[in-house]
């Protein structure tokens, strides 16, 4: 691993930082990038695609995520694998989510450079458009990394107070803001032999010691993991027909929550097929037997055939509670399902590129208490 | 005394139970335990699949969400599926399906995964006269009374 660090002009992190990117795309190591740029209201900050050095104005500490950045991916490489160099600057949670489809052969990693970021959390759009008009977003973070700010914590999205893990995995490139001094510089550090090559194109001055680094990697990792456990057993009693019938009173089954999620890729759903629908006899017959029924009649069956096809690949990344227009909590139950379920086939998404996804590999030997008694 | 006994039998709860066989192994059993006139409970309704590995989770849970009191799969012993690895693909499924079962309230022993072969009619019968007297000690689907689901 090599470890270069980015000294702050002005102390002006996200410019310097700029600089950095603009470099990437000026020594011609990159063609593009795939990066947050706030936009002309700067309301909200948008993955944009940009080849032009001049006209970055990325703003990667965002704490904004609007759409899934491993869908973008997906969307520019599942036909065919990029010509050219590109660079997608990610949260940790979208590049899971990338490697998990990758695994699902909806994206292809030839030619894509992932400059993974260090997470500090992200608001949801509206938190994050209504900060904006008071205290620009980005800085809040900021200053909640330098001193701890429970109230910037509290405003963060549900999945990010409980993130999995905030330091990207699978990445070429980090840039690691746990543990830098981030009043000064910023730490950069090269993953792979690819990233160590782009990085060598650069000037950066060498950084040998990355202890500062590892110490405050683990103690975030450690905090942010204490606080998924309590926030598991806080939500644990979401369970059973009656409590799960309640949480999902809201569903009005629009699907966004699919829509929104990185790990459904299916063209066709079939939740958007006819299946559902039929002959007028048959609904009067439920009807008669059951003396009434909610409609449409099909929510709770989306919503646990959804869980059911990604929850073993979910990510965690909560795009879905905050595509839901109705503010279901989704990531309560959802973070729970997945825990279990991935525990029982020992394996976590978006980890290992080699690992396959559990449900296309099997042992002969295994869960025999399931089949025969 | 034999009216109270009759009159016992009327209230007896019936379960429904969906029962997904593979074309080749479980419901060529279910064949030969017909053929071979061996008394089963009609309390399955058998649907023919390709494959164990071809039933989707999505099955399993509609039939229970309509109110199906049991659902039952029926596929070719390990080694022996026609496409090589449908039914241990079918057992990954079903562990995957029982955490959500979990979830959902549900007891997991209403969902029943074996393997008969096409040669084992009287393990099939066997196999339906044990799961009918299984699910009618659990009871009927608690899912069936909810009108919100």
């Amino acid at each position: 691993m090599v470890h270069k660090i980015i000294k702050f002009k002005n102390n002006d992190v996200v410019g310097s930082i700029n600089d950095f990117l603009k470099n990437l795309l000026e020594t011609g190591k990159l063609n593009a990038l795939l990066v947050q740029q706030s936009t002309p209201s700067k309301k909200v900050a948008f993955p944009v695609l940009i080849s032009d050095a001049k006209k970055l104005h990325a703003d990667i500490i965002a704490p904004i995520l609007p759409s899934s950045t491993a869908k973008i991916v997906s969307k520019m490489t599942k036909f065919q694998a990029s010509p050219k160099p590109i660079g997608v600057v990610m949260h940790p949670c979208q590049i899971r989510a990338l490697v998990e489809l990758v695994k699902l052969n909806q994206a292809k990693l030839d030619n894509i450079v992932i400059i993974g970021v260090d997470c500090l959390g992200t608001f949801s759009m509206n938190t994050y458009a209504d900060l904006h008009g008071k205290k620009k977003p980005t800085e809040l973070l900021l200053e909640s990394l330098k001193k701890k700010n429970d109230e910037v914590e509290k405003n963060l999205r549900t999945a990010c107070q409980v993130c999995k893990d905030p330091i990207p995995t699978n990445a070429d490139i980090i840039i690691g803001l746990y543990g830098s001094d981030i009043e000064k510089e910023v730490l950069i550090e090269a993953c792979t032999e690819n990233g160590k090559n782009i990085l060598d194109s650069v000037k950066l001055d060498e950084e040998k010691d990355s202890k500062n680094r590892e110490k405050a990697v683990k103690e975030i990792r450690e905090q942010k993991s204490k606080k998924r456990e309590e926030f598991l057993k806080e939500k644990s009693s979401i369970k059973g027909i009656d409590k799960l019938a309640e949480f999902f009173d809201k569903c009005v089954n629009c699907h966004n929550c699919r829509q929104a999620c990185p790990i459904c890729y299916c063209k066709e759903c079939l939740f958007d097929s006819s299946v559902f629908d039929s002959e007028a006899y048959k609904f009067l017959r439920k009807a008669e037997t059951k003396g009434l029924f909610k409609m449409p009649n099909d929510s709770l069956l989306f919503q646990l055939g959804r869980m059911n096809h990604m929850i073993l690949s979910c990510v965690e990344c909560g795009l879905c509670e905050q595509a839901c227009p109705n503010e279901i909590p989704l990531m309560d139950v959802f973070i729970q399902v997945a825990e279990n379920a991935q525990k029982e086939f020992g394996y976590t998404p978006g980890k290992d590129l080699k690992e396959k996804i559990p449900m296309i590999v099997y042992k002969e030997d295994e869960f025999t208490e399931v089949g025969e008694k | 005394m034999s009216e109270e006994k009759k009159e016992n039998k009327k209230e007896e709860f019936e379960p429904k139970i969906v029962g997904f066989l593979c074309n080749w192994c479980s419901y060529a059993g279910a064949d030969l335990a017909g053929t071979s006139r061996i008394q089963y409970p009609p309390n399955v309704r058998i649907i023919r699949v390709m494959c164990s590995g071809s039933v989707d989770s999505m099955y399993i849970l509609r039939a229970l969400l309509e109110g199906a009191d049991g659902v039952f799969v029926g596929g070719c012993h390990p080694g022996d599926c026609h496409y090589i690895d449908g039914n241990y693909k079918a057992r990954r499924r079903m562990v995957l399906l029982n955490n959500i079962l979990e979830t959902l309230g549900l007891e997991k022993e209403r969902v029943w995964l074996r393997w008969i072969s096409a040669s084992e009619g009287q393990k099939f019968a066997d196999t339906m006269k044990d799961m009918t007297a299984a699910i009618k000690k659990l009871g009927p689907n608690p899912i069936a009374k909810h009108w919100n689901i």
